[in-house]
């Protein structure tokens, strides 16, 4: 019984000591996935999670399902000598399960909640996997690229108001973000800022599009929809003919556009180089 | 007596087709084990070892407790079902029709997302005791608002009808949970809504366990007094049958079971439909026969669609609801085109 309860309580979450040589990774996190690729260490990975789609090539990896309804045998079945999570994923009792097997977990410290998280998780994973020139590097052309986006800035009289709209894949709806908040909706707004723009949408955090209403009263000059969203649609079209956007100034002058969740939802190792794409797109 | 005999050997044939889905489930899954493994785990379980390798843990520790669960689950399910048909002499209802499992998942949802303002804690017990507490709330509400001291089709129709509508009462609610909620505890509700073993461990089982036999006994015990009441309800009164005090017990006996399995599992449909329906088939409409028999089969295709869930997606997992939809919705809609369970 004390035994259970001692194991039970053997969280592994980052410090312990990593077993050299090469390791079978399963990592859960979109972003920390992407990052591992722009580092080039995915020679470690053995499986990923469902919202993990990028860098292409990435789909070639098992999937463990969406990153809210693990199954503990399911990632073990992959035998991985490292699980790495962003900590957002569930449900609890699997989370419980793997750390009462005291299969080694990890979740970076930095948080890539700003420009200058990303390049310290950059960094923290770069020092991790051992890339850490390849780290700085890409950490540098985020300063370069960042640089450029503040001058390309100056040049811009207008600040177009900007509404995202996002396909949630847990709820199949279609939600409206918000300016702040949490998680993906705040990164967002935070690039459409960067960008020059202004969120249509004033409440934080996201939304489902229940009412024709909020998008309608909010006007956006531009709406961006995220790319698994605009796809199941198909076309400006049929874009148009969600609830409240026909009436939009974006809807009238044709400037819905579809941008890859990974450009806007969160920040990135290519984080600048689509602010400058985010920029002349908001302001054609 | 000779068919009390016949109903001794259907059971007989029933464990037997329990017992070979177990192994099947417990053997077939994600990982692959060897026997020796096996073998090895279950022997160091027993003996308390504590130095078994990661594989005979997963097993020990992941895999045995869901197979268990699994058969607890689909017991509690099945009895409910039976139990719910019996009451309202109606092969129609179901656990989830009459709002029990809406409730219970309506009770788990509040505390998924407003749990961590509680004072008090009861550990793993908090819970089912959440979804306990919402299963009775819908089910009586269901109970009280269909007046069913009517008989026959209206009334029926009436508790269906009524059952709708305190689903969608619970199911909105839900939604109205998973809308206020911080965006993590939101989707953990999305994905309970559907029914999931893989939570399943040590606790569950002893949890669900309990449940299943404090319901499962007194059920059997009901069995004579629910056969009276088939006939009718003066006929059971005459009968020597309190029929009162009898509906009030039945219905707590499922709403034990149903909504303890729930608050572990999330909502697994169609399954207290489909186990008594099968059964029915079989042997007719003897409680003393559909209660122990749904026990038995409940946890065998219970087992049987885990086993689904669990590997067609392998390493990722499918939610058992949709599995268990898939196979109930047809029997229901031919339940329903049969015109004599509407009379």
């Amino acid at each position: 019984m004390l035994v259970c309860v001692l194991t039970g309580c053997g969280r592994f979450r980052g410090g312990q000591a990593e077993t050299p040589g090469p390791q079978r990774i399963v990592c859960i996190g979109e972003a920390y996935n992407e990052i591992i690729y722009a580092l080039g260490a995915q020679a470690d990975l053995v499986g990923v999670d469902y919202s993990s789609t990028y860098p292409p090539q990435i789909k070639h990896l098992p999937t463990v399902g969406y990153h809210r309804a693990l199954s503990a045998e399911g990632i073990l079945s992959l035998h991985p000598t490292l699980i790495i999570d962003d900590d957002s994923i569930g449900p609890d009792n699997v989370v419980r399960q793997l750390q009462a097997l005291e299969v080694p977990m990890r979740t970076f410290h930095a948080k890539n909640d700003s420009i200058d998280g990303t390049k310290a998780l950059l960094l923290e994973m770069g020092a991790f996997f051992h890339k850490e020139q390849r780290a700085q590097e890409l950490c540098a052309q985020i300063d370069r690229e960042m640089a450029e986006a503040a001058d390309r800035l100056k040049q811009y009289k207008t600040r177009p108001r900007v509404a995202v709209i996002h396909f949630g894949r847990a709820s199949n709806v279609y939600m409206l973000v918000g300016n702040g908040g949490g998680g993906d909706a705040s990164t967002a707004g935070k690039m459409v800022e960067l960008a020059g723009g202004q969120m249509a949408i004033e409440q934080r955090g996201m939304q489902r599009m229940a009412s024709p209403e909020i998008i309608a009263k909010s006007n956006p000059q531009v709406i961006l929809m995220t790319e698994y969203g605009y796809d199941q649609l198909g076309s400006i079209e049929a874009a148009k003919k969600l609830p409240g956007v026909a009436e939009t100034d974006a809807a009238k002058k044709n400037r819905i556009y579809r941008i890859p969740e990974h450009q806007l939802m969160y920040f990135g190792p290519d984080t600048g180089e689509n602010l400058i794409a985010l920029m002349k797109l908001i302001h054609q | 007596m000779n068919t009390r005999r016949t109903d001794v050997w259907w059971l007989a044939v029933l464990v037997l087709l329990m017992v070979v889905s177990t192994v099947v489930s417990i053997r077939f899954g994600a990982m692959d084990f060897s026997g020796h493994e096996i073998a090895s785990a279950v022997w160091g379980k027993l003996t308390g070892r504590t130095d078994l390798s990661l594989n005979e843990r997963i097993f020990i520790e992941l895999r045995v407790p869901r197979a268990i669960l699994c058969l607890l689950v689909g017991a509690c399910l099945g009895v409910g079902g039976t139990l719910m048909q019996a009451l309202f002499r109606n092969p129609i209802v179901e656990p989830g029709l009459v709002g029990t499992s809406s409730g219970a998942a309506f009770g788990a949802a509040l505390f998924y997302v407003f749990g961590a303002l509680l004072k008090v804690s009861l550990g793993g017990w908090s819970l089912p005791l959440a979804a306990c507490a919402g299963g009775v709330l819908s089910t009586y509400l269901v109970f009280a608002l269909a007046n069913t001291k009517q008989e026959g089709r209206s009334s029926i129709l009436r508790l269906l009808l009524t059952g709708l509508a305190i689903n969608a009462l619970f199911m909105s609610g839900i939604g109205f949970l998973s809308y206020v909620a911080r965006d993590p505890a939101a989707r953990s509700i999305i994905y309970w809504n559907l029914g999931t073993l893989s939570g399943a461990d040590w606790n569950s089982v002893m949890v669900v366990g309990v449940a299943t036999i404090g319901g499962l006994v007194p059920a059997i015990a009901f069995a004579k007094p629910l056969n009276a009441l088939m006939i009718g309800e003066q006929e059971a009164e005459a009968l020597g049958v309190n029929v009162g005090r009898l509906k009030w017990m039945v219905l707590t006996i499922n709403v034990l079971m149903v909504a303890v399995a729930t608050a572990f599992t999330g909502v697994i449909s169609f399954v207290g439909l489909v186990v008594p329906h099968i059964l029915r088939m079989l042997r007719g409409p003897d409680n003393r026969f559909l209660i122990l028999g749904s026990a038995l089969l409940g946890g065998t295709l219970l087992s049987l669609a885990d086993l689904v869930a669990r590997v067609s997606l392998r390493p990722a997992e499918l939610p058992i609801g949709i599995v268990t939809a898939v196979v109930g919705v047809p029997v229901f809609l031919s339940l329903l085109r049969s015109r004599e369970y509407l009379s």
